[in-house]
């Protein structure tokens, strides 16, 4: 037999005594193995020991959750070394940049994948949003995952935008001015809001220290939390959303329906479209090798998108901030610069009224449309008034995104990005 | 586990394996590469090569390639320019190319306590050479031109006092003797027509400064300023003293450089504290104590300053207070008074001065020749003023007023200016109201000078 070479150091360690403590199971070759490799493992055992044909389509997920799942990690990682050397302090942040840039082994390189990551995991999590709604994922019974997908995608924003004022420079500094104004537009509580935000009127001292407290601890303590949920509803929920097929169980199993002779129901007790309810075993196949190693190969691809863009394109820095100089345009971070937009016609209806009702739409969602149609399948056909909404919606965003990141120069006034910008100049 | 469907898997692990290497390879090289290295290997070569003796040669290949600098709490510095110019304080590398030019100047200003960005200004972390010059976008600072380098003299030596910064010294005189401080505040003194001036030289580059002087509107559309008539020699020199214009308030140490005993220091505390209510220069001042004209004769040093501290230790009776002076001004008071027995010069303290001498040093101090013309004589142009198009001089308003109207004048100032053509735009330049800047006592001193300008014996004027 012809084994290749780390293939046989792997054997021979599982073979030792500290292998197999570690490895109970081992590289499985049995599928009583597979299976029990799943269950015995901590890092597997939130998925099932067997995964339907359907989920593993890449056509269908697109794999966005778990990307966004992997630039998290990226980012706690990143994240945990930039604090080895950053201070939250308004005379020592900025400098903290500088150090990194010039004197740290791969300072540069870690704040960049951080930057990087941080923008992509933004993106990210929106793509999969619209993917879990063109799909119809959203349905009964994964309602309230959707509720959580919705809490997440608001403490990702939340995170990126605490984070982008860390740096302490112009670009920081006026981005969360500006941010930061807009949450002071919403009535009777946006001046208190931005007050409890900033600890104090202005960005400063105060505000970093906060947002640092937030962007360290608190937001990705709640974060991991949720994704924790998150992840685990969707197995309890029959893993990936499918469409349905005849004899799905779809209703709340009731626990007086489980057989009383098994303790161990318990354990799968699940609703909906289990792996194991009225399933054609031949439409499934062993998590181990083909989800989890789908998994590995994703995280390297994304691993490596990082790293070739932290390579190459440098996470601005830009001057000292400096609260006496605001920059012309002063813009939000590009998230928020569709917002900024809206907020440029009227502070109220842009600042306010449409984010707040999206974000309750949003919420809202899967307890106003419930009919079980289109549910597991891109586009359907039964879903074209849902789908034309939210297209419609998803692209005044985009467009007006595009229109305050490109279009907006001095005094948000309209300028064309490929003519040479107008030089502004000011006293001495 | 010899599935065919997993074989394509091992193809991707490897190909998505190797390019994660080699992006960790890629990433991992560009960080190991830095500038600095080259510049420090450069270093080591030439000392092996000057090495005489095998230990010096064994020292200078030991010779750690790192990152060096200096740390600089005080001034919130942290100055990297040594990681490349590696041979500032050896004087044997003098003539040296750059990066390892010697730098004088090491006895008077030790770059251990200094640093390097505090004078030649640049971006002392940074450990590029365009980074650390400071030639980037988003870093304010970049490297002063050796030809304006004494303009960071001043951030603590007063400009007047240093002996080796001449061009600084003069580009305080220009500033003063142009009128700037008609328009422009600088140390709370000017007026308010154009910005403060109090960091202008963090703000601005020389080549913006340049222009601005020449044509004001090309740089700053609009602005009011008239163009400046001055010569190369002033130009430049006023342009380093803008330059010197940072606003940087520098820390103790540093700081006390302004302060150091001077005979310039010690005129100040003459003047402030009131020495000539007693004693007298050159024929004015109180009688009570001695002229003190020839006191540098007749005193030793030591003994003057001992007198400053405790006048009565020295000269028991004397009636002189103690002023409780502490020892630096005691010794700036005594070198103000042993140099006057060089200077025959007449001092110009303004207890001694009359009113219209006095006013003339106002009317300088507010930087008034700035519109009405070096001593009132006018011709500096505001267009479309019905004023012929000019501020108006000034040599004529004995004529025109009483003394209480120009001192209304003065002090309430006049913000519309009468307009030659009410179609075209109104003129820039207007009388600010000087009340609250200006005090009383100067105000009057002054018009008293304004009166004294009309020419003798001419009474035609209106």
């Amino acid at each position: 037999m012809n084994v290749p070479l780390p293939k046989r150091i792997w054997q021979a360690f599982e073979r030792t005594r500290v292998g197999r403590s570690i490895f109970r199971v081992g590289l499985p070759q049995s599928n009583l193995e597979r299976a029990q490799a799943m269950v015995s493992s901590f890092l597997l055992h939130m998925q099932p020991a067997k995964v339907n044909r359907h989920s593993l389509r890449a056509s269908y997920s697109l794999g966005l959750g778990l990307v966004s799942l992997y630039l998290f990690l990226i980012l706690i990682g990143t994240g945990v070394l930039l604090m080895f050397y950053y201070v939250p302090s308004t005379q020592q942040a900025y400098d903290a940049m500088k150090d990194l840039q010039f004197v740290v082994s791969a300072g540069l390189l870690i704040r960049n994948m951080h930057r990087w990551a941080a923008h992509l995991m933004v993106l990210f999590v929106m793509l999969h949003l619209c993917r879990v709604f063109y799909t119809g994922a959203y349905k009964r019974p994964r309602e309230f995952n959707w509720l959580l997908g919705v809490g997440l995608f608001i403490l990702t924003l939340a995170l990126s935008f605490t984070g982008y004022l860390l740096p302490w420079d112009q670009l920081a500094f006026w981005a969360i001015t500006v941010g930061t104004s807009i949450a002071g537009y919403a009535p009777v509580i946006g001046q208190k809001l931005r007050y409890l935000m900033l600890g104090g009127t202005t960005v400063g001292q105060e505000a970093l220290i906060r947002f640092y407290a937030l962007h360290v601890f608190v937001l990705p303590a709640a974060a991991g939390l949720m994704v924790a949920i998150h992840l685990w509803r969707v197995r309890k929920d029959g893993g990936l959303s499918r469409p349905d097929e005849p004899g799905d169980v779809v209703e709340q199993i009731e626990l007086s329906q489980l057989p009383t002779n098994k303790t161990y129901g318990l354990m799968e007790l699940a609703r909906g479209t289990t792996p194991q309810v009225g399933r054609n075993p031949e439409d499934e196949v062993f998590s181990w090798p083909h989800l989890v190693f789908r998994e590995i190969l994703l995280f390297l691809l994304v691993v490596a998108v990082v790293l070739f863009l932290a390579i190459f394109w440098n996470a601005p820095l830009e001057e000292f901030a400096n609260p006496i100089h605001p920059p012309n345009p002063a813009k939000a971070p590009w998230y928020f610069l569709g917002l900024q937009e809206l907020v440029s016609y009227s502070a109220f209806w842009g600042g306010v009224v449409v984010p707040g009702l999206l974000v309750t739409a949003l919420a809202l969602l899967p307890y106003l449309d419930r009919k079980r149609v289109g549910i597991g399948q891109w586009f359907a056909r039964e879903r074209v008034v849902a789908n034309t909404i939210f297209s419609l919606c998803l692209l005044a965003a985009i467009v007006f995104t595009i229109i305050g990141t490109y279009f907006r120069g001095p005094n948000w006034g309209w300028v064309e990005p490929w003519r040479k910008p107008p030089v502004v100049t000011e006293g001495p | 586990m010899n599935d065919p469907s997993l074989r394509k898997f091992y193809g991707w692990f490897t190909a998505l394996g190797l390019l994660v290497g080699l992006l960790v390879v890629v990433g991992y090289y560009k960080d190991e590469f830095r500038e600095w290295k080259v510049y420090q290997r450069k270093f080591v070569q030439e000392e092996t090569r000057r090495a005489t003796t095998p230990q010096q040669k064994l020292l200078a290949e030991t010779t750690a390639v790192q990152v060096r600098q200096i740390l600089l709490p005080e001034l919130h510095r942290v100055d990297r320019c040594t990681t490349c110019h590696l041979a500032v304080d050896d004087p044997s590398y003098g003539g040296y190319p750059q990066p390892l030019a010697y730098h004088p100047l090491h006895d008077q200003h030790p770059f251990e306590k200094f640093g390097c960005t505090i004078c030649h200004r640049g971006q002392g972390r940074a450990t590029t050479v365009a980074d650390a010059h400071g030639d980037v976008p988003h870093w304010d600072e970049p490297m002063l031109p050796l030809q304006y380098i004494q303009a960071s003299c001043g951030q603590c030596h007063q400009a007047a006092d240093n002996p080796v910064a001449p061009e600084l010294a003069r580009g305080q005189q220009v500033f003063e003797e142009s009128g700037c401080r008609g328009c422009h505040k600088l140390d709370g003194i000017g007026g308010i027509i154009g910005p403060e001036l109090d960091k202008v030289g963090a703000r601005r580059s020389p080549d913006w400064l340049r222009k601005h002087f020449l044509a004001p509107a090309t740089v700053t559309p609009g602005s009011a300023m008239p163009p400046q008539k001055l010569s190369e020699t002033n130009l430049e020199a006023i342009i380093l003293f803008m330059l010197s214009q940072t606003g940087e308030a520098l820390p103790g140490y540093y700081a006390s450089m302004k302060v150091i005993p001077s005979a310039s220091q010690g005129q100040r505390l003459f003047e402030q504290k009131g020495c000539i209510a007693c004693h007298s220069i050159d024929g004015s001042g109180g009688k009570i104590g001695p002229a003190l004209d020839d006191v540098g004769l007749r005193r030793k040093p030591e003994w003057m300053i001992q007198h400053f501290r405790d006048p009565q230790a020295v000269s028991p009776g004397s009636v002189m207070p103690r002023f409780g002076f502490t020892e630096a001004e005691a010794r700036a008071l005594t070198d103000f008074l042993v140099h006057l027995r060089d200077q025959k010069v007449a001092l110009s303290l303004p207890a001694l001065m009359s009113p219209v001498e006095r006013g003339r040093a106002v009317f300088r101090k507010y930087g008034c020749a700035g519109c009405h013309g070096p001593d009132g004589k006018g011709g500096v142009p505001n267009p479309n003023a019905k004023t012929a198009q000019q501020v108006p001089g000034l040599i004529y308003v004995a004529d025109g007023y009483t003394k209480a109207e120009l001192k209304a004048r003065i002090l309430n100032g006049q913000k519309e200016i009468n307009a030659l053509d009410p179609k075209r735009p109104p003129p820039p330049l207007y009388m600010p109201p000087w009340r609250g800047t200006i005090n009383d006592a100067e105000v009057d001193d002054l018009v008293a000078y304004l009166f004294s300008l009309k020419p003798k014996g001419d009474d035609a004027g209106f």
